[in-house]
């Protein structure tokens, strides 16, 4: 990874909550501006707890978190969320206001932006997100989940963050809504620039869809790199409970007929036999 | 194996929408039998779950065509709460059926509600609690809890009132890998040891489809496509236009059928979808001489 691509460094970080509960321990990791991450582990192996340590909510107990150069022990919230933006899992836990437009405005506004460049952000993050402008005055809750969901990404996105954690985009959402939601990240991915961090259980996006996989045990990272390769750390999954995509998990079953075992999608899979019945 | 539930002809409109929940459904669940409902949001499937333990029509307004029954008497002749013994509704989100201070306060609520004895409610607490493995749960308050065991919560809750019918609305929908298949456990045990009518709304398909007899498609309050699980699956095609995506073993070994390189059955796991590739594989001169 090139020096200057780095943007977010994490050094020996480690998180205890005030009672007591050690959330995160000796977390070092590195995250460069292009990249497109899935953070997976069971419920509460420190996924969320790391996402508020990356965007500055906690503050490390020790160890540095490094945003752009900014320490976030010594940095304000206000310059964090600028950087690194947290979508919440279920939309309705972060839309309050009365319409989408006050919705997307209120992270800009609360950075004390003044109101023509609170209009611009709005209406660039509504169209971002495909948010047509006759939504701009319905109430937030009148819209699908897909929408709800699509306002609160464009209410961080207002921020124009570099980084966006975007926590279970799928869950709830059926097979085409999810792979909707899927392409529009890979979209900011790709096309904008944007650093992507999705928390999922969904092991088949996982595999669709992230080049990196970091895998989160009992406060601490248990594997971390290409998405296939973590796949095939067999020993690492089961210690976490966590199983490759089906499709993966054949291909793993068929290795030696000449399948590779870090195959992640469908597509992969066909490839691979068409290769293989035309050796044999 | 005896009829169960009966729906026939049945379609249903909320007050004030134009097109109806459900249009003309025709199902019949069989007893002990277990069957997943799938299809995309806003298809019916919750409607259809409600339908049938009397929510609907008791509780919403709208209007009702043609019959549903459940074991054999149409849902709006049970006196007010005698359906809701035979069937249980476990709901999507878990807290929208929490009433009580702690775990085992909410778990026994139900029963006390049922006016069963002090006994038999202490015999199905444990029962339930090692169950859903909730026992060193029991004293939290509900809301303390992750969203798994919240979830497991909300199962036993309804199991507690062993309900010969149990319907679950997507019963694992915020549940980790680990959580997902603790659940449907459950499920296969009460399948297997109380022969439970169950049936399951769900989007993950690779836990529902080794515990489903049956599949059922719902797709804008039609239900378009009912059968036992493998003929259901073979129906793939049908199934990726209508927005559903089989699992990954299903879609591969659908694309070899498309190739010509596969016939027969589409297989649901991977141990089979294994052992047929190893067949197309080590087989394979003799299938390229008969398709040249």
């Amino acid at each position: 990874m090139a020096e200057d691509n780095v943007f977010i460094r994490v050094e020996d970080l480690d998180f205890v909550y005030p009672d007591g509960t050690c959330a995160l321990q000796g977390i070092n990791l590195t995250i460069a501006r292009d990249e497109f991450i899935a953070l997976i582990g069971q419920n509460g192996s420190g996924k969320t707890t790391l996402s508020k340590c990356l965007n500055g909510l906690y503050k490390p107990t020790s160890g540095d978190v490094i945003v752009d150069g900014l320490n976030s022990k010594v940095t304000s919230i206000r310059q964090m969320v600028r950087r690194v933006g947290y979508v919440f899992q279920n939309p309705d836990h972060q839309l309050f206001n009365n319409n989408c437009w006050d919705e997307i405005a209120y992270g800009p506004r609360n950075i004390q932006l003044d109101e023509a460049e609170v209009k611009e952000r709005v209406e660039e993050a509504a169209g971002v997100v495909g948010l047509a402008e006759g939504y701009f005055n319905e109430h937030p809750f009148f819209l699908s989940k897909g929408l709800r969901q699509r306002v609160a990404i464009a209410s961080i996105l207002a921020l124009r963050p570099q980084i966006i954690i975007v926590d279970e985009p799928t869950t709830g959402q059926d097979a085409k809504q999810s792979l909707e939601i899927m392409d529009f990240l890979k979209e900011l991915n790709e096309t904008h620039g944007h650093t992507i961090i999705i928390i999922t259980h969904d092991m088949p996006i996982v595999a669709q869809y992230t080049r990196r996989v970091i895998v989160m045990g009992q406060g601490k990272i248990m594997a971390d790199g290409p998405t296939a390769e973590v796949f095939t750390r067999s020993e690492i999954l089961e210690k976490t409970f966590l199983a490759p995509p089906q499709i993966t998990q054949l291909a793993q079953a068929a290795q030696s007929l000449g399948f590779n075992p870090g195959t992640l999608t469908v597509e992969e899979m066909m490839e691979q036999f068409q290769q293989l019945s035309k050796k044999s | 194996m005896s009829k169960i539930i009966e729906i026939e002809d049945y379609t249903w409109k909320y007050l004030n929408t134009q097109q109806p929940a459900l249009n003309k459904i025709n199902l019949t669940v069989d007893e002990g039998s277990v069957i997943g409902i799938i299809g995309p949001n806003g298809s019916g499937k919750t409607t259809l779950a409600y339908s049938m333990d009397g929510l609907i029509p008791g509780q919403y307004n709208g209007i009702k065509q043609g019959f549903v029954q459940v074991f054999g008497k149409e849902v709006e002749s049970y006196a007010k709460g005698e359906l809701q013994r035979l069937v249980g509704v476990v709901f999507a989100d878990p807290e929208a059926q929490f009433t009580a201070m702690t775990v085992e306060d909410e778990l026994v609520f139900g029963m006390e509600n049922l006016g069963m004895s002090i006994a038999e409610i202490q015999e199905r607490l444990e029962w339930v609690t090692e169950l859903t493995d909730l026992t060193h749960l029991l004293e939290k308050p509900p809301y303390e809890i992750s969203g798994g065991q919240k979830q497991r919560v909300a199962l036993a809750a309804v199991l507690a009132m062993t309900p010969k019918i149990l319907i679950l609305d997507e019963p694992t929908s915020m549940l980790d890998p680990l959580s997902r298949r603790r659940i449907f456990g459950v499920l296969s045990r009460l399948k297997e040891e109380q022969q439970n009518t169950i049936i399951v709304i769900e989007h993950s398909l690779e836990n529902l489809i080794p515990l489903a007899d049956r599949m059922a498609l719902l797709y804008e309050g039609e239900l378009l496509l009912e059968d036992e699980t493998q003929p259901f699956f073979q129906q793939t095609e049908f199934l990726l236009a209508k927005g559903v995506f089989p699992p990954g073993v299903v879609k591969f070994f659908y694309e070899l059928m498309k190739a010509g390189r596969y016939s027969g059955n589409l297989p649901l796991t991977v141990e089979t979808a294994q052992s047929e590739l190893v067949k197309i594989l080590t087989g394979l001169p003799k299938q390229e001489t008969k398709s040249n």
